[in-house]
């Protein structure tokens, strides 16, 4: 799975999921912070859809942590203040970059909790479709 | 009388201080952040909006500290910016990826998907809410349990759905110009001081980051005569943009494999069209259509709104009309600046008064002489 799907399903989904994987690795391993979790920002570049240019909306707080794991280093960045969280990602990005075969057995974990959240997304827009027009058109 | 240059005040400030935390705690009674967050939304999305800094709980904490004022919130939100490292930029964000809470069009009736009201204030009757004052937490959760009740008998869609644009339809069909993505580097306002003329990109990002009653009076006063642009909002949606960013040193050819996800934002957007006379080929006149853009962090649709109509006003310069200046726009909507600089006039000026009343005297005695 890539860094991209396997984030938003550890940020997206229940943070218990990340928290449990980060336990496995530290529990086996030697991890060394790197950076410890800090807040920064990060700019967001948007596209303008009248001109189609780009611009910057503003920034976002985010919380930022490196750790190191068998010479791999491992990165975890989250919008808000969330140290705990961060380090959690930091972990698990090193642990998938040292190839550790934890990471194997975590798929079918990851594939079960984006069904999870698809399935609680769908329901939260079902919910918003209530509040969608049915315009009539009337007889003058 | 000389000058009166002074000093002091220290022990009288100390105590303006405490005085100031004595009155907001003289009443015994503590608002949390949790409850800011929680009831105060739209004040919360007003101040990140301002203060151009997405954070919900420091712009709730603002709030707190600020007493309820907006200027003082986003000027403490804008001072805490000024301490952090800015770490990463985002991948570029399209509005096409947003989770729509909200999606209306004033210009067609049936668009794609379906106007989609959300939670909105447009349709509630503006009278006092008198049971308000004497709301439960035992009523409260009555209610959201009837609420969540009646939701459970709704039919389930399976996948989410993603809204197109209403202007792409319109593009298709080519009643609006096309334009290819220009990914010309965005100027950043924060980094570099503003000349004029303004490319758009700083433009967009002077007007969003606006002080929402400046960005919303000066776009009533193009409606009003004091400007040409009168729009028809032709999308309006709210909802969450995920963001994504690229690892910092890793090779990022397979962007999309290697970049991170870091969560979502909300934020407003607005399309407004705009007629336009352009003169064709055989020189007649032409009646076409423009786009004029608003964002903006949260949910604040009516500085959206205003900022497209203002964004419109300065894509066309006018000398007879200020909203078409970007000198008078740009450099009079910001909080921060234009708030500082009113408060600023209530601090000491002893040294430049007294100078001042200095020069009336002596034109004063100068007159009484020359008559005597």
């Amino acid at each position: 799975m890539n860094r991209r799907r396997r984030t938003k399903i550890l940020i997206d989904g229940d943070w218990c999921l990340a928290k449990g994987m980060a336990d496995e690795v530290t529990q086996r391993y030697n991890c060394q912070n790197i950076i410890a979790p800090r807040q920064g920002l990060t700019m967001v570049r948007m596209r303008e859809s009248a001109k189609k240019s780009l611009f910057y909306i503003g920034e976002v707080l985010v919380t930022e942590a490196k750790v190191e794991l068998n010479q791999c280093i491992g990165i975890g960045i989250v919008v808000g203040i969330h140290e705990e969280m961060a380090r959690q990602l930091a972990v698990i990005d090193a642990a998938y970059k040292a190839e550790l075969p934890e990471t194997k057995k975590w798929e079918d974990r990851l594939l079960k909790a984006e069904q999870l959240i698809k399935k609680e997304k769908s329901k939260q827009q079902t919910e918003l479709f209530e509040t969608t027009v049915n315009f009539e058109t009337m007889d003058v | 009388m000389g000058y009166v240059a002074v000093k002091g005040g220290t022990k009288a400030i100390e105590a303006s201080k405490k005085r100031l935390k004595y009155e907001r705690l003289k009443d015994g009674e503590i608002i949390e952040i949790k409850t800011i967050l929680s009831s105060m939304k739209a004040l919360v999305d007003q101040v990140m909006s301002e203060a151009s800094f997405y954070s919900p709980f420091l712009a709730a904490l603002a709030i707190k500290q600020a007493e309820g004022s907006m200027e003082e919130a986003v000027f403490l939100m804008r001072a805490h910016r000024s301490t952090l490292p800015r770490l990463y930029y985002s991948q570029t964000v399209e509005t096409e990826s947003m989770f729509v809470k909200r999606r209306i069009s004033a210009s067609f009736k049936d668009i794609p998907g379906g106007q989609m009201l959300g939670a909105t204030y447009d349709y509630t009757h503006r009278l006092l809410d008198f049971e308000l004052a004497k709301e439960n937490t035992v009523d409260n959760h009555q209610w959201l349990q009837a609420y969540k009740q009646e939701l459970q008998d709704v039919s389930r869609e399976d996948d989410i759905q993603y809204f197109p644009k209403v202007v792409d339809y319109l593009r298709e069909e080519g009643l609006f110009e096309e334009y290819e993505d220009d990914n010309t580097s965005p100027m950043d306002i924060t980094k570099e001081s503003i000349q004029f003329p303004t490319p758009r990109s700083a433009r967009l990002q002077t007007l969003t980051r606006g002080q929402t009653g400046a960005v919303t009076s000066l776009g009533y006063a193009s409606l009003r005569g004091y400007g040409q642009v009168h729009p028809t909002v032709g999308e309006v949606r709210v909802g969450d943009l995920p963001i994504y960013v690229d690892h910092p040193t890793e090779n990022n050819e397979n962007a999309e494999d290697n970049d991170f996800y870091i969560g979502e934002i909300t934020v407003s957007e607005v399309e407004s069209f705009v007629p336009v006379s352009i003169k064709n080929d055989r020189h007649d006149e032409e009646l076409e259509f423009e786009i004029g853009y608003g964002v903006c962090y949260g949910q604040n649709e009516t500085k959206a709104i205003a900022m497209s109509i203002l964004d419109q006003c300065l894509e066309h310069p006018e000398f007879d009309f200020p909203t078409h200046s970007e000198e008078f726009v740009l450099l009079h909507i910001d909080s921060v600046e234009s708030t500082g600089f009113i408060s600023h006039l209530k601090l000491p000026h002893y040294v430049t008064f007294q100078s001042k009343l200095d020069s009336i005297r002596q034109v004063k005695k100068g007159a009484t002489s020359n008559e005597s």
